[in-house]
């Protein structure tokens, strides 16, 4: 017979087919094994994504206010938070003569003021809430700066909604919706819209007859779900003339220096706080810090169980193989052989479930999302959920990493095992 | 006369068990040559276990002068002794030891893997032909009967080339046409390829076909008788 002389340039690739065939004689233990770092990775994944997402969306968000600073009264900052991002309903006011001061500011390139108030929807609308969700926030603006500030809103057009424009400074009737309001209020332009305003300092609600003369394309912000009308008109609904929410503000030249000298300058107004961005961005991420945390600390746990799942999943391999590892060792076989082998196994089934794992993170994304959402108001719009390919590549490094230590001892333990004593053992 | 592959002289191997000293084997001189069958006779607990796994390198002697393959292994270190086993040494086991989830072609390759060379599937062939197993390259162990899973066993330690066989209780899980097949194989191998072969056995009738026959009581050598073919 002929003799074998050549060598094996690849070997690894053999010793990986012989792992996965090692791996698939226990396919239901290797699966649990598998399940359980993929639990963990998915749970690493859609906190890794909702982390990731949740400061996209803030930026968004922020960005798409088109002012970087705003003055209002001095309140709670995660209020001020929220409500520059979503509105809101514990309002403060602004002193009549804020905006005639601020204005004058030489840093400025531009100003607009905001009244927001809460309107009661009761009788107005097509649809019955139950006496749930049964408000509007109605923000009076100045067209004129507030298009300067946000130049990227525009009117949705097609059937029923063509011909749609911003009202005029004097109107008292007229309202513009933003796209989720008119949507759920089944609004088209030239539609009838009721809004029971309560004026300051009076107990009884004054029933509005608006008409629609504007719906605004989606923005992805605050503005879609917001009821438009005049500045000044609002103020007078709202029994409050000449006060104002807030001063949204954009600085010629913005930056961390600028918006500190902005602060210094400003805050010599009594009741008034200056809230740049990277505050509101800082503020909002504040509030889901510690939910994170618990999230975090969660997928830790998962980490772990998973980590000492894997360890005494490839234990029993190895013990259940002691002969057939001491028959590798006769057959010639290397201490590093049968740690390799033992190795790749562990790794193998660490990358398998993180593969899984971040594919369940994948498609299970818009239910965390939607979950997210029902139990707590974050302050953004748009998606907070967002797992790139960044987040799965790190968290299937991750594994094949937790892979790398879980293998460390049941390999040591293989690769040291005596054949004489190990084929003795297993017969 | 052949040249001998394993020599050994005065080989002891005592193990503690608590405070007891059990002398697994108490002074062994053999010496096997290429192309020699020897089996090794005896009843349980003998010793003959323990001499093969010293005459393999499997295990290294409490006292006394072992030679495999001309390089001395008293007192080698596990990792030193593979380096004495590795492409010198094939093995065959009572339990088969085939892993379940490889075909016998790859049962048959897998100490190559561990030697670091290239499967050579004419090689394979070629061997799986010598053990009349050519039909069932592509079979799982479970697909074979006992004698063939022997068989197999059989072209997985001849894969490499080695000098020495070492088969313990190779007929032991067999019925006896399939035993007698199997020693026939070892026959024929150790005229045709020089293969030196160590063997282990209880059958008497098997034990009797070596060249040489060593019966083994108490961890000593009590007999040794020549072949009478």
């Amino acid at each position: 017979m002929t003799t074998q002389t050549r060598t094996d340039p690849f070997p690894l690739r053999r010793y990986v087919v012989l792992a996965v065939k090692n791996l698939r004689r226990r396919m239901v233990r290797t699966s649990l094994t598998a399940a359980g770092v993929a639990l963990a990775v998915t749970v690493a994944v859609s906190l890794g994504g909702f982390m990731l997402g949740y400061r996209g969306a803030i930026d968004e968000s922020i960005d798409m206010l088109g002012f970087q600073i705003m003055i209002m009264a001095k309140g709670c900052p995660y209020e001020a938070a929220t409500m520059m991002l979503k509105g809101g309903t514990g309002l403060l006011y602004l002193p009549a003569d804020v905006y005639e001061k601020v204005k004058e500011d030489k840093e400025i390139e531009s100003i607009t003021p905001i009244f927001v108030g809460v309107a009661q929807k009761q009788g107005s609308g097509i649809r019955d809430d139950g006496g749930e969700n049964n408000f509007l926030i109605v923000s009076g603006i100045d067209v004129a700066s507030y298009q300067v500030m946000k130049p990227w809103i525009t009117f949705k057009k097609g059937q029923g909604f063509d011909g749609g424009r911003w009202f005029t400074p004097e109107s008292r009737t007229e309202v513009v919706l933003g796209f989720e309001a008119a949507e759920y209020e089944q609004r088209k332009v030239g539609d009838t819209f009721y809004a029971s305003i309560t004026p300051a300092g009076t107990p009884n609600a004054v029933l509005h007859e608006l008409k629609v003369v504007g719906i605004l394309d989606r923005t992805g912000t605050q503005d879609d779900g917001t009821v438009f009308l005049p500045l000044d008109v609002t103020r007078e609904y709202f029994g409050r003339p000449g006060q104002l929410t807030i001063l949204g503000i954009k600085l010629k030249q913005f930056s961390g220096e600028k918006m500190r000298e902005f602060e210094t300058r400003w805050l010599k107004l009594p009741e008034v706080q200056v809230v740049g961005l990277q505050q509101v961005k800082s503020t909002l991420v504040g509030l889901v810090a510690t939910a994170q945390t618990m999230i975090a600390a969660v997928a830790v746990i998962a980490i772990l169980v998973a980590f000492i799942g894997v360890i005494n999943t490839i234990l029993m391999s190895v013990y259940e193989r002691t002969a057939e590892i001491g028959i590798m060792k006769a057959l010639g076989a290397r201490r590093d052989s049968i740690f390799q082998l033992i190795w790749l196994e562990t790794v193998m089934i660490c990358f398998a479930g993180a593969v899984a794992g971040s594919g369940v993170a994948v498609i299970g994304s818009s239910v965390v999302e939607r979950a997210i959402k029902a139990v707590a108001d974050l302050g953004v719009s748009g998606s907070i959920v967002r797992i790139t390919p960044a987040v799965i590549g790190y968290a299937v490094l991750g594994a094949v990493v937790l892979g790398f230590f879980a293998g460390l001892y049941p390999a040591w333990r293989a690769s040291s095992m005596r054949p004489v004593e190990a084929i003795g053992k297993g017969n | 006369m052949n040249e001998i592959m394993i020599e050994g002289r005065g080989l002891k191997r005592y193990y503690q068990r608590g405070s007891e000293t059990v002398k697994a084997l108490d002074g062994v001189d053999i010496a096997i040559r290429a192309g020699e069958i020897v089996s090794i006779l005896g009843p349980s607990g003998s010793g003959k276990t323990t001499l093969i796994n010293l005459l393999s390198g499997l295990d290294a002697p409490t006292e006394g002068k072992l030679v495999i393959g001309g390089k001395p292994v008293a007192g080698l270190s596990e990792d030193q002794l593979v380096e004495v086993r590795r492409g010198m040494l094939g093995f065959v086991f009572q339990q088969f030891s085939l892993l379940p989830t490889l075909t016998v072609a790859e049962n048959v390759e897998l100490p190559l893997l561990f030697l670091g060379l290239r499967a050579d599937p004419a090689r394979t062939r070629e061997i799986l032909a010598a053990v009349g197993l050519s039909e069932r390259a592509e079979h799982l162990p479970r697909e074979l009967s006992g004698g063939q899973m022997q068989r197999v066993a059989i072209a997985r330690a001849l894969i490499a080339g080695p000098k020495i066989l070492v088969a313990d209780e190779p007929t032991g899980n067999l019925d006896k046409a399939t035993g007698e097949s199997i020693i026939a194989l070892f026959k024929k191998l150790a005229a045709e390829e020089g293969l030196a072969i160590l063997l282990t056995t209880h059958n008497t009738v098997f034990g009797a076909e070596a060249d040489r026959a060593i019966t083994l009581e108490d961890g000593r050598i009590v007999k040794e008788e020549m072949a009478t073919m």
